[in-house]
């Protein structure tokens, strides 16, 4: 299929969403057009809400490039969400522990804790599956229920701060723990990582031997077997990733945005970059466009929930649309329509 | 008396293409009742194509069918089997888990209840009547596999199909049950039922059809009674079109330093398995499929860890010669299953020439596909690898040539111990003749476990061969023992004429 063909499939599918997005508006005797256009100019439609997009894409993207990895195995990791609470929590232990380190030291110390806390904590479904046969659907999902209230326990218990009247939040970190911001913008130094490990990820599936026994394992288990692929070792490598890449998304959301652990860091990455991951066919460069356009979804969203009072599921509703529709629409880029001839 | 000469079936200048492949070019064939037709082609000649059109599977381009002289749609199996078509498929579509009688009468039901008294009465009918015999409470799942054909057939008489097509049913017998099913055929023909049989065997194709028609590079170029062939040279000259020898030569190798050696290996399948292989050799293992093969196979080439006994595979044990990360290219397994086991479905003939073959193009962590892609073009030419394009993906080779990339791929990586399984099972005389060059060749370097169901092909290969039966080894002898190689048939069925016991 040629490449307009794909996009035609692909604007059309947006299109209808957006059309059935309008339509559960006026059912709401909201203004269905105009809540459609407060939604584009609340994301896109001034340098802040392109910014604020921006930041709001940077964990989108590293928790869906970390789970379009280990779906490339059919590993269908679910626990992204879980995984960054770690990342926060293992960044933010750093932070708290050795307060009087200089930047050079802390933030890489955070970054590395964030990297192993996050791998680690994913770790544990693959072990499970593969020496149990426990399903990492379900222990990666219960796993995330575990990870944020584990989170909970510290910023209400040990990690609490002393001057926060009672607020469930550790104490703000010290200013060489924070990634700081680039220029005048508010997007924080985290993109050139998001870069970095995208671009990593692109050459490792790409060009490496494990890239391409992952693929191939992937596709068929059974030939896996048969060419004494490395699968079991392949299950660790990729959940490994995936958590490490999801914990480093939680360490920047932490460091740079909320310069603090609390409660209020779960907003549910982990789950909208399994929407992502899919969108983007699990390719690390379409995985940047999805992981922008999905967090203009949020940001242009809250705007709505602002000017025409929907609820905030509104926005979860949408991009579950986005992702059916998408799906469905991948039917046409391999069937064409026609008329059947008798 | 039926008519023979009745046309039962008439295909119209059928044409069919898949992309740029024409599977069927203008193939216009008359069926007639009470015939057998055999459909005689090489790989991807597009026999499958043409039988899945009649039985209602694939749409042609252009051409119509026509059943009785009338002009017929065939746009999906359902309406197929309404007109009386039915086709039994190399591998059976039948639920396991459900008796004989179940499973005739499934879809078939008349209505939300069942009367399995008389569905068991119509089914034991229906048998008799074909001289089919089964057991109509047994459950699928125990049945052998001419059993399981069997039911296939009687569930196509309780349609009333009239025109039965079978794709290369006689792969998975064994001689007696070749017998039984051709005997069925013939008493089908003679009620005047019109039987279309595909096949690449010509000794059988001349048993058993009246009408063969050839079917090359997707168009019909021969058809006639079977009596009008002379020989099976002139047969196999028409099929391939060209002088095709059916003896290979075998020259006697050397045989040098053991490569394999089994001692006592016993499991819930195997029992007591002795087996030793040397460079140089070739050692048939014959049997009627499912008697231990599968299980014997899958532990030599490390998918099943062995439960008893001693295992040495060049000069290692078991467990350290699969210990290791396998960068040696020193075991090449050429499974049965292509599609399934030997290659990834998606991938392209590149990508699945290096799953096996990936250690040879790496560099520290880095695999270089860019330098294996001279290597694969040159195999698909040497190999003749149809379409021979790299970007073409496994799913888009018919059996024969995904079996020739398996092949080129398995001999690239020189092996020193060949595990060969069914190798030529749906290839043509052509292919089947490199085949059995190939594994002769490769003798030079490597010993050769040869897993098949095809007496000729042990005979015509191995220098030894040993009868497996329910996980037994029931003897072993050199295939110039004529006199042991006459009780074959015997010891495949777990008769051993040498101790005189039943």
């Amino acid at each position: 299929m040629p490449l307009w063909h794909s996009c035609l499939v692909l604007s059309g599918a947006v299109l209808l969403s957006l059309g059935i997005s309008a339509a559960m508006l006026a059912f709401q005797d909201k203004p269905a057009l105009e809540g459609i256009v407060r939604l584009f100019l609340g994301a896109f439609g001034s340098i802040w809400a392109l910014e604020d997009c921006l930041v709001k894409a940077i964990p989108l993207f590293l928790c869906s490039l970390g789970v379009a990895v280990a779906f490339r195995l059919q590993i269908w990791n679910i626990g992204a969400e879980g995984q960054f609470a770690l990342g926060a929590i293992g960044a933010s232990w750093f932070a708290l522990t050795f307060k009087g380190l200089g930047p050079l030291v802390m933030l890489p110390g955070m970054l590395g804790m964030a990297l192993f806390a996050g791998g680690l904590w994913a770790c544990i479904p693959a072990v499970l599956k593969l020496r149990m046969k426990a399903n990492e659907i379900i222990v990666t999902l219960m796993m995330n229920y575990i990870a944020i209230l584990f989170l909970d326990y510290l910023v209400y218990g040990p990690w609490k701060d002393q001057e926060s009247y009672g607020f469930p939040m550790t104490p703000v970190f010290s200013p060489a723990a924070v990634v700081a911001t680039t220029g005048s913008t508010r997007l924080n130094w985290g993109t050139l990582l998001c870069f970095l490990f995208g671009v990593l990820i692109w050459i490792f599936l790409r060009y490496s031997r494990l890239g391409f026994e992952l693929m191939a394992s992937g596709e068929n288990v059974r030939c896996a077997r048969y060419a004494r692929l490395p699968y079991e070792r392949l299950v660790i490598l990729v959940m490994v990733i995936s958590g490490a890449l999801a914990g480093c998304a939680g360490f920047l959301e932490a460091s740079a945005n909320l310069n603090r652990l609390q409660p209020s860091i779960m907003v549910g990455y982990g789950y909208t970059a399994i929407v992502v991951a899919w969108l983007a066919r699990l390719n690390p460069l379409y995985i940047g466009l999805a992981s922008f356009l999905l967090a203009g979804l949020r940001v242009g969203v809250e705007n709505l929930q602002l000017d025409l009072q929907v609820p905030a599921a509104f926005g979860s509703i949408m991009e579950g649309l986005i992702l059916l529709t998408v799906l469905a629409a991948g039917f046409f880029n391999q069937y064409r329509l026609g008329v059947h001839k008798k | 008396m039926p008519n023979t000469d009745q046309v039962m079936v008439r295909l119209e200048a059928i044409c069919k293409n898949f992309g740029p492949v024409q599977a069927n070019r203008e193939i216009t064939l008359d069926i007639k009742a009470g015939t057998i037709t055999a459909l005689l082609g090489e790989n991807g000649a597009g026999k499958s194509t043409l039988m899945s059109i009649l039985a209602g599977q694939l749409v042609p381009d252009s051409g119509s069918v026509y059943i009785d002289g009338l002009k017929v749609s065939l746009t999906s199996t359902r309406r197929a089997i309404r007109y009386g078509i039915g086709m039994v498929y190399q591998h059976f579509k039948l639920v396991e888990a459900m008796t004989v009688s179940e499973n005739v009468f499934l879809g078939q039901e008349s209505g939300p209840l069942l009367n399995r008294d008389r569905m068991r009465a119509r089914v034991l009918d229906l048998a008799t009547d074909a001289g089919l015999a089964v057991d109509p409470d047994a459950k699928v799942a125990n049945l052998s596999m001419g059993e399981k054909q069997r039911v296939e057939i009687l569930r196509l008489l309780h349609r009333d199909s009239r025109i039965l097509i079978f794709d290369e049913p006689t792969a998975v017998l064994t001689p007696p049950e070749v017998k039984q099913l051709f005997g069925a055929l013939k008493q089908l023909a003679s009620r005047g039922k019109a039987i279309i049989f595909i096949s690449h065997k010509l000794a059988e194709v001349l048993e058993i059809a009246d009408e063969i028609a050839i079917l090359r590079r997707g168009s019909l170029t021969d058809q006639m009674p079977t009596d009008m062939v002379t020989s099976r040279a002139e047969l196999a000259r028409k099929m391939v079109g060209r002088e095709v020898i059916l003896q290979v030569a075998r020259q006697p190798v050397e045989h040098r330093q053991r490569v394999l050696k089994i001692e006592g290996l016993s499991d819930d399948v195997l029992k007591d398995v002795d087996l030793e292989l040397r460079q140089g050799e070739i050692l048939g293992l014959v049997g009627v499929a499912g008697n231990g093969q599968k299980r014997l196979v899958e532990i030599i080439c490390g998918l099943q860890r062995p439960a008893g006994g001693h295992i040495s595979i060049l000069g290692k044990t078991w467990t350290k010669f699969f210990g290791n990360t396998n960068r040696d290219n020193l075991l090449s397994y050429i499974p049965e299953d292509r599609q399934g086991l030997a290659t990834c479905q998606h991938l392209n003939m590149l990508e699945n020439f290096l799953i096996t073959t990936r250690h040879a193009f790496c560099n520290g962590p880095w695999l270089s596909k860019q330098r294996a892609r001279p290597k694969v073009s040159d195999l698909i030419t040497a190999f003749d690898v149809q379409p021979a394009r790299i970007a073409a993906t496994a799913r888009q080779l018919s059996g024969g040539n995904l079996q020739k990339l398996v092949l080129a791929r398995e001999f690239f990586r020189r092996p020193r111990l060949i595990v060969a399984e069914q190798p030529t099972q749906g290839l043509d005389i052509g292919a089947t003749e490199e085949v059995w060059n190939l594994l002769l060749q490769a003798r030079e370097r490597a010993g050769i476990l040869l897993v098949t169901g095809d007496l000729k092909e042990a005979l015509s290969l191995a220098d030894r061969v040993v009868v497996i039966f329910a996980g037994k080894l029931m003897d072993a002898f050199a295939v110039g023992d004529t006199a042991r190689v006459e009780q074959i048939g015997l010891l495949m069925a777990g008769l051993d004429p040498s101790a005189g016991k039943v």
